[in-house]
């Protein structure tokens, strides 16, 4: 069983968390053209190598981000959402 | 906002601990159990591991980025750390669950005063981003006191939940025989304990789970007098 | 022979005060407290234990270390139990194994006659052709193969699991993994000492000059150890997680550092007939001796290659066997200490000789022994020795199973005398003889380090690397003891029945590598997963394949560790179920459950008697007067703050900036795919406060999608999950507003005061509620939510209040009905993983002018590729009394063409109505298509608009 560093409750078993998919940017809604929306929706990078993951702790169900190796298995680092999408107050995220 | 009128509360478990034989007495409007027809053995288990259903009695919250700030405000005494558990001068304490959230457990053994002006004094316009938690409705609360307690929830719980790694107003969030839990390191009437907050609806099944578990340690449910909660 | 009980100071295990009676077979035998079921069974004469898997050869007591299948018995109702780690009780009841008729006489011995007939690989060539072969061959060759039999109606056992913590693990209590646990434990730091045995000390309790019982002594005082006996480590998992078996609990312990300290085991010798019963490792004689008090035999020869050998020869001296010989395999042995004890004792050294040859049917009875001129080579000298024990005492291979867990790949010591680990993962130390350190001296020596190592590692300061004795392996381990025999059946392994000329025939196959050599031969895939195997495995492929050891490779070993029990993994299951605050109620109404995600729910009323009458009943009284239903297990979630609209709009299809305060409006949710994931209602409570329902089963996934996508949007507003917090009550039927307003505490529910879809807060019989007034049922109704510790007390209420009318509460069956009547789909039911709005006839529900909103482009998307199928309502004619079941499918010119989602028969329009999906071009209503139902009926259905009933919505209006 792994550890994964919750910022928000600190070291957890890997089985109280669900695994949300890579971080993907979505395209601008307007000015986004089919093709990118098409990658965004359907396509999946599948990177061999360092990657940042939603991560969710599913019994405070608090997201975060985490950067994992998907070789190796190892989890690099995690840090709150508010690090990567910037600070305006959403429950929980002010760690 | 509704405002809850004082309606008698009884405990989600109100039939099963009555057919424990629970002496029933009122502390406020929650209709509690007093204890199970043995004091004495009751108050003994309390030391060595005792289950106290507390469902019926008062708890609240407050959830938002204002929530915390709103709250000490009001006077709350909480401090920086979250995942721990504030204690307030009418014996209430106050788990700080996330910086933008507090998860309120009224006094095990009096009147919940300070829950009560918190929620007096709530209105929409004047605490935007504090938004008031259905606690007392959307969680069962128990108590799990004695010594035995961190071996027992060690069968279900994997959070370590020894004196070493969860001390004295302790607040871990965790899963408990797979049902997310809020665990709180605490003490009524001088009985350390763990008080454990979960899904109000799975009440019945956590009841089982625990008496289970509590099996091989002698462990069984008490009244609220056994840990001094009643006079 | 008959069994021979030693006296004190032998036996440190056991109670002659306390003897026990047992059975085996049809057989009554009697022991010792703190015997073990092998020890018992050899101490009262029992050589043959069991019979082997492939030959039935008879088998008898090899280690005592759960290292092979020997010793695999039934213990009551357990089958395979390994018998020494069965402790001896009062009655209990072991049988051997795989045999037909007796044990001593077993009619599948046969079997060994056709040996050359039955090379590896045979049953992939003999069974597999033609087709469908081996569904016949394999209940017959597992008659013959097998190992125990489970009793199916043995008695049920209570496995539970436990979560364990400390700072450092050891695995091992024998002089290393002690001294580790001493060493690490020193500064206070909280230690767990794992062993399988009884007690602590491994080897220094058996092995000759091995009792010291200096650190036994001061464990007493080292109070921070937690010291676990009869603790099996199954496993050693990521992040130092160890499943630790412990009678009837699985122990899952998570460790700062582990120290692996579990020694290693003693090899076989390979020489023709060496599985025969009385030939075992010298160390199960030193424990059988030391231990339990058995003396083994009576007329013994030791064939060793280390001083080791020598001890157990004076061992079986002093305890009163006689010696016949002690052989050593090296040509010009070393003198040690016990050699030359031995030798003034006057037993006759042989150097340069091994065992050749056992005779003897069901038990040795001489042993033919022969000079050693090479590597695995003999010449023509022989001499034959009458006895009736071998022990054999030639090579030890480290136990690295744990290590190999987390990745680790063991390799060749360098020596070209065992195995050594390779790379050790992350956060993991290994000491004493798994470590190549194999002398008393030596592993104490190394425990203290590394379980020094491992006190600096979990303070945190810079760990320096410790110093350790050097690998003394070439002392104890011969590097070829392997014997070839003209004739054969020298076995390598035993729990395959594999023979050198088996693995030399795998290789001839042309495999290479260790693994595919197991793989195509079985090597090592027995309960022993190659302890004794894999070494002598891959010396074979080297010398037959000319490459070095290194390049042959070494399999690796896979929790768990040894051979589990399913009842630990099955453990104390927890299955959650959650109750409405309305449970108690239902169940006196007799009401007939079934799960809805976690939740019970009342099916329907009334005993499962007459379950189609009673949802007839129920569905005819709303229709037709006033029914209750509970609906607290929809999900309900607060959505809170200046952005709630905003976000509302955002992660639903339709619009909600401009709802009105006060009204409620229906939600559909989308994934990223525009396929339909859930739908409820949003009901605005405040401009900045929207109170939304979800379905039973979605909210959780609906909650956790919107925290997370507001991790990323950062929208100024809160989501709370009060599900459980609120009980809820649809109070349905042409009669609900005249129960209603009874109860109502000054609510205004006239037509014009509370219309469809508006929203109110206000006290119902006292407790302060909202209501809402949505239709579901397509009636006039009313879904009151108040909070669940005063839920019963509501449903109490309205029953009251209806008395007059006739109320009768409804259940899922009833409401599954009245919906479909009203066209209404269930997410999940009428939709499935593909389904998009669309499809599914919902374009009303989509605000086409929203720029944004999850799922919007690919729906987008998708209407421009054109849509494939459409969720259709259909009826069949007005006789047709069979109703299709979801999934039966719907059939065009031959072809599958969709499938029906909802059906049921409707008495309010009696006849047949349902959901299904058709193809695009067929979805007008009028068009008929074919339904294939049970036993490949064919009924023609038609479709029709939706609603079926009211199409313009007056009843639920009203």
């Amino acid at each position: 069983m792994k550890l994964m560093h919750c910022p928000l409750n600190g070291p957890r078993n890997i089985s109280e968390f669900q695994y949300g998919g890579v971080v993907k940017t979505m395209p601008d809604p307007v000015a986004g053209s089919d093709d990118a929306w098409r990658d965004y929706i359907v396509y999946e990078p599948n990177v061999a190598g360092p990657v940042l993951e939603w991560w969710c702790h599913l019994p405070t169900s608090y997201w975060f981000i985490a950067e994992r190796d998907t070789v190796s298995d190892r989890i690099i680092r995690t840090m709150p959402a508010a690090e990567m999408f910037g600070a305006t107050p959403a429950a929980g995220d002010e760690t | 906002m509704i405002k809850l009128v004082p309606l008698p509360r009884r405990s989600p478990l109100h039939r099963r601990l009555d057919g424990l034989g629970a002496e029933w007495s009122f502390q406020g409007d929650a209709e509690v159990a007093r204890h199970f027809g043995d004091p004495e053995g009751e108050r003994t288990a309390a030391g060595r591991l005792a289950l106290v259903d507390l469902s019926a009695l008062p708890r609240g919250g407050y959830k938002g980025p204002a929530a915390i700030g709103w709250l000490a405000g009001l006077g709350a005494l909480i401090g920086p750390e979250h995942n721990r558990a504030y204690p307030q001068a009418d014996g209430s304490l106050i788990a700080k669950l996330a910086p933008t959230e507090a998860f309120i457990l009224g006094p095990a053994d009096g009147p919940a005063d300070l829950l009560a002006a918190w929620e007096g004094a709530w209105n929409a316009e004047a605490a935007d981003g504090a938004w008031p938690m259905p606690r007392r409705d959307s969680h069962c609360w128990f108590f799990l006191a004695g010594e035995a307690a961190p071996a027992m929830f060690a069968k279900l719980c994997a959070v370590d939940l020894r004196e070493r790694a969860f001390p004295l107003h302790a607040v871990a969030q965790t899963s408990v025989a797979r049902t997310n839990a809020i665990l709180v390191s605490g003490e009524i009437g001088g009985h350390r304990g763990a008080h454990l907050l979960a899904d109000s609806a799975s009440a019945d099944y956590l009841f089982g789970v625990f008496l289970d578990a509590m099996d091989e340690f002698d462990g069984r449910p008490a009244g609220l007098a056994a840990i001094g909660a009643l006079g | 022979m008959s069994g021979t009980r030693l006296a004190a100071p032998f036996g440190s295990l056991i109670d002659r005060t306390r003897p026990l009676h047992f059975r085996f077979g049809a057989r009554t035998l009697s022991g010792f407290a703190g015997d073990s079921a092998a020890s018992a069974l050899v101490g009262a004469g029992i050589s043959v234990l069991s019979r082997s898997f492939k030959y039935h050869r008879p088998r008898g007591l090899f280690s005592m270390t759960a290292a092979d299948a020997n010793s695999l018995i039934a213990a009551g109702a357990e089958p395979n139990a390994f018998a020494e780690h069965v402790p001896l009780t009062e009655g209990a009841s072991f049988r051997g194994q795989n045999y037909a008729g007796s044990l001593e006489r077993d009619r599948f011995a046969l079997m060994g006659l056709f040996g050359r007939f039955l090379p590896p690989g045979f049953y992939y060539r003999a069974f597999y052709r033609p087709a469908g072969a081996w569904k016949f061959w394999e209940p017959k060759i597992r008659a013959f193969a097998g190992l125990g039999t489970v009793d199916t109606n043995g008695p049920h056992g209570y496995f539970d699991k436990a979560y364990g913590w400390c700072e450092v693990a050891v695995v091992g209590a024998g002089p290393a993994g002690l001294a580790a646990a001493l060493a690490a434990a020193e500064d206070g730091a909280e230690v767990i000492l794992i062993d399988r045995n009884p007690v602590i000390g491994g080897s220094m309790r058996q092995r000759r000059g091995g009792v010291g019982a200096e650190p036994l002594e001061r464990n007493g005082k080292a109070g921070t150890i937690h010291v676990m006996t009869g603790a099996h480590c199954l496993g050693l998992y990521d992040d130092n997680w160890l499943a630790v078996g412990q009678g009837k609990r699985l122990h899952k312990i998570r460790a700062g550092r582990v120290v692996v300290a579990t020694g290693a085991e003693e090899q076989p010798l390979v020489f023709r007939n060496n599985d025969r019963p009385g030939i075992m490792t010298a160390d199960t004689v030193s424990r059988l001796i030391r231990l339990y008090g058995v003396l083994p035999g009576r007329r013994a020869v030791v064939v060793t290659a280390n001083d080791q050998g020598y001890g157990v020869a004076l061992d079986l001296v002093e305890a009163g066997a006689v010696v016949a010989a002690i052989a050593d395999l090296r040509l010009a042995p070393d003198d040690g200490p016990f050699r030359r004890e031995a030798r003034a004792a006057g037993i006759e050294l042989l150097d340069g000789w091994t065992a050749y040859e056992g005779h003897g049917r069901a038990r040795l009875g001489v042993v033919t022994l022969a000079g050693v001129t090479g590597r695995g080579r003999v010449d023509d000298s022989r001499r034959r020795v009458d006895c009736d024990l071998l022990a054999v005492s030639v090579a030890q291979v480290p136990r690295l199973h744990l290590l190999c867990h987390r990745g680790m790949r063991p390799v060749h010591d360098g020596s070209g005398h065992s195995f050594a680990s390779g790379e050790l993962p992350e956060g993991v130390g290994l000491a004493g003889a798994a470590a190549g350190r194999y002398s008393l001296d030596a592993a104490t020596r190394d425990g203290l380090a590394v379980g020094a190592a491992a006190r600096q590692a979990v303070a945190g300061g810079a760990a320096p690397e410790p110093e350790r004795p050097a690998p003394d392996g070439a002392l104890f381990n011969h590097p070829w003891p392997i014997f070839p025999h003209p004739r054969g059946k020298e076995f390598v392994d035993l729990d395959e029945d594999l023979t050198i000329a088996d693995i030399r025939n795998t290789i001839a196959e042309g495999w290479r590598h260790a693994e595919l050599v197991k793989r195509f031969s079985t090597v090592g895939m027995g309960p022993s997963q190659g302890r004794h195997s894999a070494l002598a495995t891959q010396r074979l492929i080297a010398e037959a394949t000319g490459q070095t050891l290194d390049a042959v490779g070494a399999t690796t070993w896979r929790p768990p560790a040894l051979p589990e029990k399913f009842g630990l993994l099955a453990g104390r299951g927890f299955e959650p179920v959650r109750r409405t605050a309305m449970h108690d109620r239902h169940v006196e109404a007799g009401a007939v459950l079934m799960p809805a995600g976690l939740w019970l729910r009342p099916a329907h009323y009334g005993g499962s008697g007459d379950a189609a009458g009673a949802i007839a009943r129920e569905a005819a009284n709303v229709r037709g007067n006033v029914g209750l239903i509970d609906v607290s297990t929809l999900g309900k979630l607060e959505i809170r703050g200046a952005d709630a609209a905003a976000f509302l709009e955002r992660v639903y299809t339709f619009a909600y900036a401009k709802q009105p305060v006060g009204k409620s409006r229906y939600v559909l949710m989308t994934d990223r795919l525009g396929i339909i994931v859930d739908d409820g209602v949003a009901c605005r409570m405040a401009d900045n406060h929207f109170y939304v329902t979800a379905t039973t089963g979605g909210v959780d996934g609906v909650y956790r999608e919107m925290l997370r996508l507001n991790a990323e949007w950062r929208m100024r507003v809160d989501i709370a999950n009060v599900t459980a917090a609120w009980a809820a009550i649809n109070l349905a039927g042409p009669n609900s507003r005249r129960v209603l307003e009874r109860v109502a505490d000054g609510l205004d529910l006239s037509p014009a005061g509370f219309p469809y879809l508006a929203v109110r807060e206000g006290h119902v019989a006292g407790i302060p509620c909202r209501l809402l007034r949505v239709g579901f049922v397509g009636e006039l109704g009313y879904e009151i939510h108040c909070p669940s510790g005063l839920g019963e007390t509501l449903w109490d209420a309205l029953v009251e209040a209806g008395r007059e009318e006739g109320i009768a509460p409804f259940g899922v069956e009833a409401q599954r009905l009245l919906r479909l009547e009203k066209g209404h789909i269930i997410v999940g039911q009428d939709t499935d993983g593909t389904t998009n709005p669309l499809e599914a006839d919902m374009a009303w529900a989509i605000a086409r002018k929203k720029d944004f909103f999850v799922g919007k482009h690919a729906i987008g998307l998708r209407s421009r590729a054109g849509l494939t199928r459409k969720l259709v309502g259909f009826r069949l004619p007005a006789g047709e009394s069979r109703v299709p079941k979801e999934c039966h499918l719907v059939i065009r010119d031959g072809q599958v063409a969709g499938r029906v989602t909802s059906a049921a028969r409707s008495a309010s329009l009696g006849h047949v109505i349902g959901l299904a999906y058709v193809p695009a071009e067929h979805a007008a209503p009028g068009v008929p298509f074919d339904i294939r139902v049970d036993q490949g009926a064919m009924l023609r259905a038609e479709v029709v608009p939706l609603p079926f009933y009211d199409p313009d919505n007056e009843r639920q209006d009203s």
